[in-house]
């Protein structure tokens, strides 16, 4: 792959052009979270396109298929992952089990990782919803990193900046499938536009039981999960019974 | 174990700034306090505007190689928008050039010129809010994330004014006792100084141990994230040593006890107050060794633990 296939993240200054003048775009931008958004803001907000994932743990099987074709699409530095798989393991023997939980960037509808980036270099592309660095711009002060609850973003040891997850730009935009997709051999990860209703992932979720990671801190994931084992090893203090998580990541723990 | 992203150059970043931004405030407000001052404060905000931006500068310094991008550090001057760092980039730039200004206005003692002792007042009434910006900021960066218990809260900032003007103050304090004029006639308006330094100080460790207590209050009567956030400094947790002997002990209690001791007799009785070089060194180097373990303490708290439930 030639570097003109690589997400073209500079684009962004034309498109805050078309949404009326680059400064009044950052400063809407910047006020957005005091003033409640105008009419038209809110309208573009409701039919834009949202891509996002549904992961069904029923059918993954632990493989790391993702992992490593995440890895081998971004030739993604040792020691750090934007897709990685934990193992929930728990009970006591002969009552035991092992839950799978695949994990990347959620592309959150209020990222914190956008709210704290003091550069702009972190930002929601309006067009899709992706979240994504723009390294012309980051300056590599980690706040996005301690900021995203999902311990989603790394700092890149090669090139220094922030990075992670961008749901694969460079082939979503020409109508393929993420890495991580295409590669899961059990069919357990749909991507899609989480906005149109007819869409499959839409669909899917529809008709599940779906549930994101940490509800609770407002950030609003747009990866969604079927049967998602979120048991925590801090849960092993009462001692009824067993639960060690394994990360697969250079992090140890969840955090 | 978890990752530290932000490490000891975050660590000292903190310390010093908030140390320079606190001595210049300290000596902002005390040049601007009209009537009923002795001459000799002259020196307080003298002392203060010399040494406080020093620090601050050589914090920035050390913090912009923190960055992964040292020298793209200048694309925070491209945008201003509502993240902290970037309405605190911008307040810790305009700070480091007026309390520069500032602390060359304070270099000839005496302000020989009528504009100078003009220029020093304007400066001080633009450095005093600056260096409380300065001094607040960092607590809200770090307050602001919900992906870190243990920062989140917004009594964090508070507690970083209050440890950021306690360290400023011991700074003059030592500078005044190391450096200033020893001689018999100065000797009542030294101990003027002292006296307006120590009871500040008092007053300003006070306030930490009440911003201390009601977080640790709040934080072990939920339940929860918070709670288990907060056992890593509470007894048997793995920072709790430092923080009990450090920061609370040496950084807190010991020069508070010391203060009281000599300002209870001024203060209540109307005795004269006494002085000793020795106690007032001791209780700076404790005030400020207290307010680096309390800084190493919270940085490093708040990202070896984290949200409990996924
Ligand atoms: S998961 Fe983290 S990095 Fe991704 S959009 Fe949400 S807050 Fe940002
Ligand atoms: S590391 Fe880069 S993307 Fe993250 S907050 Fe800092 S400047 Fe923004
Ligand atoms: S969408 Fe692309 S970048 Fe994101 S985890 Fe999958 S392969 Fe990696």
């Amino acid at each position: 792959m030639n570097d003109q296939e690589k997400p073209d993240t500079s684009r962004r200054g034309f498109v805050q052009l078309l949404a009326g003048g680059a400064v009044a775009a950052t400063a809407a931008s910047a006020l957005g979270s005091l003033a409640p958004a105008g009419g038209a803001e809110s309208t573009a907000k409701q039919s834009r396109i949202q891509y996002g994932m549904l992961i069904d743990t029923r059918r993954c099987i632990g493989c790391h298929s993702c992992s490593v074709a995440c890895k081998a699409e971004f030739d993604v530095p040792l020691g750090v992952n934007k897709s990685w798989v934990e193992y929930t393991e728990k009970g006591t023997f002969p009552n035991v089990n092992r839950h799978f939980l695949p994990r990347l960037c959620n592309h959150c509808s209020e990222p914190q990782c956008v709210a704290v980036c003091p550069t702009g270099a972190t930002y929601k592309r309006p067009q899709d919803g992706i979240v994504v660095v723009d390294s012309g711009l980051c300056i590599g002060c980690k706040y996005c990193i301690q900021a995203c609850p999902y311990d989603a973003r790394f700092l890149n040891p090669v090139t220094n900046f922030a990075d992670k997850c961008d749901f694969c730009i460079h082939r979503v935009s020409k109508g393929l499938l993420p890495s991580c997709v295409n590669s899961c051999i059990g069919g357990a990860r749909i991507f899609g536009d989480v906005n149109d209703p007819e869409s499959e992932i839409s669909r899917q979720i529809a008709a599940n039981a779906v549930t994101v990671l940490r509800p609770g801190k407002g950030t609003e994931p747009n990866v969604y999960y079927i049967e998602a084992d979120i048991t925590e090893q801090a849960e092993n203090s009462d001692g009824s019974y067993r639960v060690r998580v394994t990360t697969h990541r250079s992090i140890k723990e969840r955090r | 174990m978890h990752e530290l992203n932000w490490g000891l150059p975050v660590i000292l970043y903190l310390f010093l700034a908030g140390l320079g931004a606190g001595a210049v405030t300290v000596s902002g407000s005390v040049l601007l306090r009209k009537g009923g001052f002795h001459d000799s404060r002259m020196d307080i905000a003298r002392y203060g505007a010399l040494i406080g931006p020093i620090p601050v500068m050589l914090g920035t310094f050390l913090i912009v190689f923190e960055l992964g991008q040292p020298f793209r550090a200048l694309n925070l001057f491209k945008m201003i928008n509502l993240s902290p760092m970037s309405i605190g980039t911008w307040a810790l730039a305009l700070f480091i050039i007026l309390s520069g200004l500032y602390a060359i206005c304070f270099i000839p003692r005496q302000a020989t010129w009528p504009w100078l002792g003009k220029a020093r007042r304007v400066l001080a009434w633009l450095c005093v809010p600056l260096g409380i910006s300065v001094a607040i900021y960092t607590g809200v960066l770090l307050g602001a994330m919900p992906a870190r218990p243990f920062w989140n809260s917004p009594i964090l900032a508070g507690l970083f004014v209050l440890s950021a003007l306690s360290t400023g103050t011991a700074a003059i304090m030592l500078t005044v006792a190391l450096f200033g004029e020893k001689s018999a006639e100065h000797r009542e308006g030294r101990e003027n100084d002292q006296y307006l330094l120590v009871s500040s100080d008092a007053l300003l460790l006070g306030g930490e141990m009440l911003v201390i207590f009601l977080f640790l209050m709040f934080a072990h009567l939920t339940i929860g994230d918070v709670r288990h956030a907060v056992e890593v400094i509470l007894p048997g947790g793995s920072l709790a040593s430092l923080f009990w002997w450090g920061v609370v002990l040496i950084g807190i209690l010991f020069p508070f006890v010391m203060e009281l001791f000599q300002v209870v007799p001024k203060l209540l009785y109307g005795r004269t107050f006494r002085s000793s070089l020795v106690l007032e060194v001791a209780v700076a180097l404790s005030v400020l060794a207290g307010g680096f373990a309390l800084r190493y303490i919270i940085v490093v708290a708040g990202q070896v633990t984290g949200p409990t439930t996924l």
